[in-house]
């Protein structure tokens, strides 16, 4: 009980600590899940066809998830420097592979019967894509944005090690100052405000699926 | 009448939470040697009752008796070694070779190994299978009625004296599943096995059993007869409804050609001239004439129009005879015949192929009409 | 009579090829980049304390320990828990290990280290308990998951023959899921062996001190030849683990 006096102390008298972390931290998976699912969705989308090309897609962007993190974050840095860069890079390559394959899993799934009978009306190849076969992926599309978000949000806290803020500074300067006071309120607070925001991103890509997708659907 | 194989005694299963039960209070004996066909709606309890012999479900109440000896309380994977088991999907065990699959009761009952190997063999050939070809491979490259033919063989190789067949042959395409009954009823006579089988199919009740149960819902027995008897004399109208307004077509499995009186036409042996054929046909008031060989056998359907019409020898004239039928054929498969036949009639021959005489579709209304009306009137 | 017998089948799909194809090119490609840094960038003494062999070795051997010894403990977690909550009545015990467990995974790895270690104190073990909880999710998901995929008409004529409940685990179900399950062991002895680097962090050595060090020291090719060598020790796993998934995989799946 005791703890937790302390740790609303902690998190009470640092409000704009913690929303400047949390912005940053924000910030990367946003940015990350933006730019990767233009991405991923569209190389599902050009490799659907081709084998050879989609099965090295997905061999290649699943080595990338293999890679430890701590490695990726610094791989770049003699590229790239310090900070937001090799961050946001590594969460780019990380966030790939569950978007990817969901894309081409999502596509694969549709009722072959009604592709073609789509194309036996006379829509072309490019209208059959974007009006039947991506929203009926899309759910599935979706859920693979959700595994990555998670996956981001966990990570990110790493950038902190490589100078790229988000929540990950709270767990650092937290270890920093063990066993001083108000250190462990910080991890904690790092460590918990980054399954909060995990469920706040979950909420909001819940309530996305329900905007953007079909009744007929769901 | 000797002791029952099986006794199911004053069985019943409930489960928590449903109404009524799934099979209710029900007594029902299976005799050795017999094929008793459990058939009934969706729902009525048939598998739950086929699974409680073998205790796949446990009875809420009530003794289940196998060879006299109460089995209700027994271990029940013990139990089960001694019964064959046969599922409508077979669920064979994907990740083991046909022979490992055949092999597993024998090897829980502790076989030696040349015994097995012997045993599986014997089993594939039993199921017409070449052993050499398949007890390597693996059941994913079987078709589905290969896939059946080795979940009844795997069910058989212990020798089990009781077999319980649950849909067998329900996710079977139909040519295949007629073959497969086929083969399996040859299998019965030279075995002699007690078997418990369930359908939802009343044709293939019909066919397969020697006795069958119609189920009404919670396992109730509505009638439990042979398949003469309930055709021509259902207990009540569940029943009837249940054999549908097909059963005197369905009579017709259960009798055979040798069973009526076979139509007779004129029949020509080779040699014989174009013209005596002609005087032969004139004479008679048939239409058609049937044109053997020297041996006997049945060669071509002849007509006076056929012969008129060509120059041609007789052996070109007339339509020539694909297809006939032998006594032991039941009159279901007569018709069929008939009906496919251009002259509304099917040669009889005997087991060496010589000429018998005509079925013909007047002679089998006549059956239906003096049965039906037996019926009618009974 | 004899029936027509179909072509045996016996193929290696292109994915599994490429599986096993494109981690080791990956590894080869970073040890070139690795091997060039060294040749041709500056190394200066205070690069060269940090990158000598001996304190490479060391940490090498460090992650590799930490990295088995965290998979090995959550195998033997995760496994029989996995067994135990897929087995009937537990239905509603599973739908919760999985779903929070799911969430679970949104915690920074970062984060559970260091909470560990102002609970158990600095070094290994502390390390290992940590890596261990975080890679449970994927074994303990993979072998529930892994189970329940197995044909019930399968498990279904096993009882029916005569397998006791025990027998019809290990004889049918395990055998089954092991696919499913190894794909889960795989993923994470990769998550152990990467968060391995992560154990500098709280006095457990590993190869991720070489990229502290010069991380702190401002040398670059510190950083890059210790980053590549992490890269590549968890290719080298993912590798062998991909080997082990395919040749253990039941014939006749």
């Amino acid at each position: 009980m005791d703890f937790l006096q302390s740790w609303w102390a902690f998190m009470s008298t640092r409000v704009d600590q913690i929303q400047v972390a949390l912005a940053e931290h924000s910030i990367y998976v946003v940015s990350v899940l933006g730019l990767a699912s233009v991405f991923s969705i569209s190389l599902g989308i050009a490799t659907r066809r081709n084998v050879l090309a989609r099965e090295l897609s997905l061999a290649v962007t699943s080595v990338f998830l293999t890679l430890p993190s701590l490695a990726l974050f610094t791989i770049f840095i003699p590229l790239v420097g310090l900070g937001f860069a090799p961050s946001f890079l590594a969460l780019f390559l990380y966030s790939l592979l569950p978007i990817l394959r969901n894309t081409i899993t999502g596509l694969d799934g549709i009722d072959q019967s009604v592709l073609e009978s789509a194309r036996g009306m006379g829509l072309t190849p490019r209208q059959v894509l974007l009006s039947v076969q991506l929203p009926l992926a899309w759910p599935v599309i979706l859920a693979g944005i959700r595994v990555s978000s998670m996956l981001i949000v966990g990570i990110a806290a790493i950038a902190t090690l490589v100078a790229g803020g988000g929540l990950g500074d709270f767990i650092k300067s937290g270890l920093a100052r063990l066993p001083l006071p108000n250190s462990l309120e910080s991890i904690w607070t790092g460590t918990l405000l980054c399954l909060l925001l995990a469920l706040v991103i979950d909420l909001i890509l819940q309530a996305l699926k329900r905007a953007t997708i079909s009744k007929g659907i769901r | 009448m000797s002791e029952p194989l099986i006794r199911l005694e004053n069985v019943t299963k409930s489960y928590p939470g449903t109404e009524s039960p799934a099979v209710g209070d029900l007594t029902m004996d299976v005799h050795e040697g017999e094929v008793l066909v459990l058939v009934g709606p969706s729902g009525c309890g048939k598998s739950t009752t086929l699974r409680l012999i073998n205790r796949l479900i446990e009875p809420t109440s009530g003794r289940i008796f196998l060879k006299g000896e109460d089995v209700t309380d027994i271990d029940s994977s013990q139990l089960r070694r001694k019964i064959g088991y046969v599922i409508q999907q077979v669920g064979l065990f994907p990740h083991r070779t046909i022979a490992e699959n055949i092999s597993t009761v024998p090897k829980l009952l502790g076989w030696d190994k040349a015994k097995i190997a012997a045993r599986v063999d014997e089993m594939l050939e039993l199921v017409s299978m070449d052993p050499a070809v398949y007890r390597d491979r693996y059941p994913k490259e079987l078709s589905g009625g290969q896939a059946q033919r080795v979940g009844v063989a795997r069910a058989l190789a212990a020798d089990p004296d009781v077999l319980l067949m649950d849909e067998p042959f329900g996710a079977i395409d139909p040519i295949t599943r007629d073959r497969l009954q086929n083969e399996f009823l040859r299998l019965q006579q030279d075995l002699k096995k007690t078997i418990v089988f369930v359908t939802h199919d009343i044709d293939e009740a019909i066919k397969m059993g020697n006795r069958i149960a119609i189920l009404r819902e919670g396992s109730e027995i509505a009638q439990i007869d042979t398949p003469e008897v309930i055709l021509s004399d259902p207990a009540d109208e569940f029943v009837e409804n249940f054999l549908g307004s097909g059963a005197i077509l369905k009579g017709l499995t259960l009798k055979k050609v040798r069973d009526i009186e076979l139509h007779q036409i004129p029949a020509l042996e080779m040699p014989v001239m174009r013209d005596e054929a002609l005087r032969v046909l004139e004479e008679s008031p048939e239409k058609t004439a049937v044109l053997l060989d020297k041996d006997h056998r049945p060669l071509r359907w002849i007509s006076e129009a056929s012969l008129n019409r060509t120059t041609q020898p007789i052996e070109k004239s007339g339509k020539p005879i694909t297809i006939d039928l032998q006594p032991e054929d039941t009159l279901q498969d007569a018709l069929g015949v008939m009906l496919q036949s251009s002259v509304g009639m099917a040669v009889v021959v005997d087991r060496k192929g010589k000429y018998l005489g005509c079925c013909s579709i007047e002679s089998l209304a006549s059956l239906i009409i003096s049965d039906s009306g037996g019926a009618a009137s009974s | 009579m004899t029936m027509v017998a179909p072509a045996r089948v016996d193929r290696t799909t292109l994915a599994e090829r490429l599986d096993l194809i494109v981690a080791p090119v990956f590894a080869a490609v970073l040890a070139v980049i690795g091997g060039a840094v060294w040749l041709y960038s500056d190394i200066d003494d205070t690069t060269r304390a940090i990158l000598a062999p001996e304190k490479l070795q060391k940490q090498l051997v460090e992650t590799l320990v930490l990295g088995f010894a965290s998979s090995a403990l959550v195998i033997l977690i995760a496994i029989p828990i996995g067994i135990a909550v897929t087995r009937r009545g537990l239905p509603r015990v599973k739908n919760f290990l999985v779903d929070t467990l799911g969430l679970a995974q949104a915690l920074p790895a970062y984060g559970l280290i260091v909470l560990f270690f102002s609970w158990l104190g600095a070094g290994i073990g502390t390390v290992i308990v940590a890596l261990a909880t975080f890679s449970l999710l994927p074994v303990l998901r993979n072998t529930i998951v892994g189970l329940e995929q197995v044909d019930q008409a399968v498990i279904e004529a096993g009882r029916g023959m005569g397998y006791t409940k025990r027998q019809v685990l290990f004889e049918i179900e395990l055998p089954l899921a092991v696919p499913v399950i190894i794909a889960g062991v795989r993923t994470a002895i990769v998550i152990n062996i990467g968060m391995a680097a992560l154990a500098f962090l709280i006095g457990g050595g590993g190869l991720g001190e070489t990229i502290n060090s010069g991380l702190k020291l401002d040398r670059n090719p510190a950083i890059l030849i210790g980053a590549v060598m992490v890269a590549i020790l968890a290719l080298v796993f993912d590798f062998l683990s991909a080997v082990a998934q395919r040749y253990l995989k039941p014939k006749g799946m």
